[in-house]
């Protein structure tokens, strides 16, 4: 193999592999779920649509990396595809309970270090994640 | 090195440069808190600690390094090496040591335990002072003589933290055992409170929002040994701790420190400067071959 194929082969492979890897799979813990109180919790945000944006940053910041960057997950990294309806049909308490104490056990970590209307900021930004059209 | 080869080589940064981020931190250099190194994650820190010498005292440097990796969600290890320069005397490497943080529960409550753990391989010229426990550190002999005297020490630390409104408080109760010399058992403690400037993240990537910056204040000190439990010689210092988080990878970290016995220092001045690598060991392991 001539070097400059590997130089092309190198680069293709290099943005494939932050490209690939959705997880359209994922399945909800059923042991990972909050109180009925924590779930019933409503966003505090919920009218004020120009705290996404932070959120977005957020999101970008802090769980991009296993979610990848439109929330699709990963499936190498069995983390949730946050587009689906099941990870949608959440109430915003439950998506706020489970950010802010994580699943260690499935390798998801707690962020209780982020500001709680932060946290909040990031259920604002997750609801505005949709799967491209035509996809699942 | 060949056109081919700086391809690559960008490629390489491309894949593995890009993964740095999430650098938010806590601003405290002493006390832990119940916030785990993300899983994966490795830290990078470079810190140290000066202080503002008593007469007859030299002025000294005392650098370190960290390297802090999420082994899991709930298992944080840390290796440090440690140094130390003191003024009209000599530049030495001081020892290492090597920690672990383990968080018993599942799910944050209003008090959240972690246990510590750590064996330290260091000598009596280290004057990092990461932590304080039984009595004060000698800052007066010279490093010829303190390097000779090893402190291999076994330490653990009840960590209890909480989050209470944006607010973190936390405290650290330490016991030593110093396997080099007969010290007997020896104490300490650490107390911080830290709160973010700003509670929101704005839409922009601002440098210097409030949102970047946390600030606080630390106590510690030592309480002595079993030889001699209490607070007669021994160090204690309140310090109020600032952080910036400079970029989403980066942080910098600020600690002036008040002595407030007569075996502290007056001041103690503490820098530190993080960088945080997301997904460091999926992708080393990777790199190698390993399975994700």
């Amino acid at each position: 193999m001539s070097r400059l194929r590997i130089a092309e082969l190198t680069v293709v492979l290099t943005f494939l592999s932050t490209v690939v890897g959705q997880n359209p799979s994922y399945q909800l813990d059923p042991d990972w779920r909050p109180s009925e109180e924590a779930a019933r919790k409503t966003n505090p945000l919920a009218h004020k649509s120009q705290a996404v944006a932070g959120g977005k940053k957020l999101f970008l910041r802090n769980c991009a990396e296993c979610h990848n960057q439109d929330g699709s997950g990963i499936l190498k990294k069995h983390s949730a595809d946050l587009q689906l309806a099941v990870v949608q049909a959440q109430s915003d308490g439950a998506l706020f309970w489970k950010i802010t104490n994580g699943n260690p056990d499935r390798g998801m970590p707690s962020f209780s270090k982020l500001p709680e209307l932060e946290r909040w900021q990031l259920v604002l930004f997750l609801r505005t994640l949709q799967p491209p059209s035509g996809g699942p | 090195m060949t056109s081919i080869k700086w391809i690559v080589a960008l490629c390489l940064f491309a894949r593995f440069g890009v993964l740095a981020g999430s650098a938010q931190e806590s601003p405290y250099f002493i006390t832990y808190d119940h916030h785990m190194e993300e899983p994966g994650n490795l830290e990078i820190e470079v810190s140290s600690t000066t202080d503002v010498p008593r007469s007859g005292q030299r002025f000294y440097f005392a650098p370190w390094t960290e390297f802090e990796y999420g082994v899991t969600a709930r298992w944080t290890a840390e290796l440090y090496l440690e140094g130390q320069s003191t003024w009209d005397d000599s530049t030495i490497f001081t020892g290492w040591r090597l920690e672990n943080r383990f968080r018993p529960l599942k799910r944050e409550h209003w008090v959240n335990p972690v246990l510590y753990l750590e064996y330290e391989n260091i000598n009596e010229a280290d004057r990092i002072q990461k932590e304080l426990e039984g009595g004060a550190p000698d800052v007066s002999s010279p490093n010829s003589v303190l390097r000779s005297i090893k402190d291999r020490e076994l330490e653990t630390k009840l960590i209890l933290s909480s989050d209470v409104h944006d607010w973190n408080l936390a405290g650290n109760f330490i016991v030593a055992k110093n396997f080099s010399q007969s010290e007997g058992v020896e104490f300490g403690y650490s107390f911080g409170v830290s709160r973010p400037l700003a509670t929101m993240a704005s839409g922009s990537n601002c440098r210097f929002c409030r949102e970047n910056f946390s600030a606080g204040m630390e106590i510690y000190g030592g309480l002595g040994s079993t030889h001699g439990f209490g607070l007669h010689d021994t160090a204690h210092y309140v310090a109020p701790v600032f952080a910036w988080l400079v970029s989403d990878n980066a942080t910098l970290r600020f600690s002036p420190g008040v002595g407030l016995t007569h075996e502290s220092s007056p001041v103690l001045f503490r820098f530190g400067y993080s960088y945080e690598i997301q997904g460091f060991g999926s992708k080393l392991s990777h790199l190698f071959g390993g399975k994700p």
